[in-house]
């Protein structure tokens, strides 16, 4: 019996949770799609493997030293 | 020991047969367990039929539609340009530091190393008394790190300026698992570290006492990952596992919020979107997926049928638009997050690509892999 009792607790914690996770809040997806876009839009231009910077300012590309030989 | 009890009542038991024991035993119930259960497993399965259909209510459209009138993204060239050597076996797991240079990354023959990765310079090595050192991190301030694996532990090590001093010394044990270490990461500050295990749970400690301040329950299998949300969203995180699902925990209650079960396999990697509202995910089932938190469901999958082996490790880029993933296959494949295609397929590693960081300031990222090596790349 005592292994029913901890399958009947797990199985009563079970249907708490979902209880849980039916009733949050939740938004449409074309709003939430909207707005994870929107943030894309926002940051493409900060974001320097979306909008490449120059190299001078990239810390891992050679920089291009001129030398001139007289 | 309330669960030693019960194994040892077990075996008496299922000889005496439960008909022996009194009715009045059964506290508080008046109808036989074995109903008592029925009932509980019907409503279990009828919540998780609603669950889906109030998920379904809000699936109005797909977001690669959405993203049809984005800009498509240019053509992608990303070279190596570090290629890190020093590791004696497999690379399993990296991270960066704040400082958007310095990298420590661990490998399955014991060895922790911390790189400086502009130089490719090896400024700390420390060699842990275990193998498969499956999780390692670098502390918000830059002064520590934090790795474990098949030790059961998370242990942290303060880095010394003297690149003479033995680390290992000032080494701290802080987290105890009962199972493997899979992955752990500071939280905001270098005080407290979340951990999760092949025990199947998460578990958040205090670095300085080594006090355990809450566990998270609900895991099925292996935790395999864990990401923090990031500090503008508040107090949650994400944890992938064997059990196929990804869950979202309250850090401060312990609670699981919101549960994800669409992988067909193991989760090996999760990562939050940078807004915070949605995390992705790699798996053994050869995908990666989008889960918006807010409209509490999948919203992508990163597919391809050429695709068939597992993703062992993802991150986005700074703006969320590009997914990187790390895959068993030893390539990198690039994907446009909003239109769900991808962009560019990365070559260069000998073996399986197994673990993955965007550098903080989104220059560039770094992949390790089984060949021993890691590639910083952008």
């Amino acid at each position: 019996m005592s292994n029913n009792m901890a399958k009947i607790a797990d199985a009563r914690k079970t249907v708490e949770q979902l209880k849980l996770e039916v009733n949050i809040d939740r938004m449409m997806v074309s709003k939430a799609a909207a707005e994870l876009m929107s943030y894309c839009e926002t940051h493409a231009k900060e974001d320097p493997l979306v909008t490449p910077v120059p190299s001078s300012e990239n810390p891992f590309r050679e920089k291009k030293i001129f030398c001139a030989i007289l | 020991n309330f669960c030693v009890i019960f194994i040892t009542f077990e075996g008496f038991l299922s000889r005496a047969g439960e008909a022996n024991f009194p009715l009045a035993k059964m506290a508080a119930q008046e109808v036989q367990p074995s109903e008592t259960i029925a009932k509980l497993k019907s409503e279990s399965e009828a919540l998780k039929t609603k669950l889906e259909e109030e998920r379904a209510k809000l699936h109005d459209v797909e977001l690669h539609q959405v993203a049809e009138k984005v800009d498509p993204l240019g053509q992608f060239v990303m070279k190596t340009r570090r290629t890190l050597k020093g590791h004696g076996n497999k690379v399993l797991c990296m991270d960066w530091c704040k400082d958007k240079r310095r990298i420590v990354s661990s490998s399955q023959d014991g060895k922790v190393i911390v790189w400086d990765a502009f130089t490719t310079n090896k400024e700390h090595a420390v060699t842990m008394p275990c193998t498969w050192v499956m999780a390692c991190a670098y502390a918000p301030s830059g002064c520590a790190v934090a790795c474990g694996g098949l030790d059961n532990k998370c242990s942290v090590y303060p880095l010394s300026l003297d690149k003479n001093e033995n680390l290992a010394a000032k080494k701290k044990s802080v987290a105890m698992h009962t199972n493997y270490l899979s992955a752990c990461s500071f939280t905001n500050s270098d005080m407290q570290i979340l951990t999760s295990s092949g025990d199947g749970t998460c578990a958040l400690w205090d670095v300085e006492s080594g006090q355990l301040l809450q566990s998270f329950h609900g895991h099925a299998a292996d935790v395999l990952c864990l990401d923090l949300a990031p500090s503008e969203t508040g107090n949650t995180f994400v944890s992938g596992g064997c059990d196929k699902k990804a869950n979202v925990w309250d850090m401060r209650s312990g609670q699981c919020i919101q549960s994800f079960e669409t992988h067909e396999s193991d989760i090996n990697s999760v990562r939050y979107y940078p807004s915070g509202d949605a995390f992705a995910s790699g798996s053994d089932d050869a995908t990666c997926r989008l889960y918006d938190l807010r409209a509490d469901r999948e919203v992508a999958i990163y597919s391809k049928e050429s695709i068939i082996f597992g993703a062992s490790s993802v991150d986005f880029s700074l703006s969320g638009r590009l997914l990187f993933g790390g895959y068993n296959d030893y390539t990198i494949n690039v994907w446009d997050v909003l239109k769900g295609t991808r962009v560019s397929i990365l070559f260069g590693h000998e073996n399986r690509v197994s673990t993955l960081r965007v550098s903080p300031d989104g220059t560039a990222f770094c992949s390790g892999s089984w060949d021993h090596t890691l590639r910083v790349r952008e």
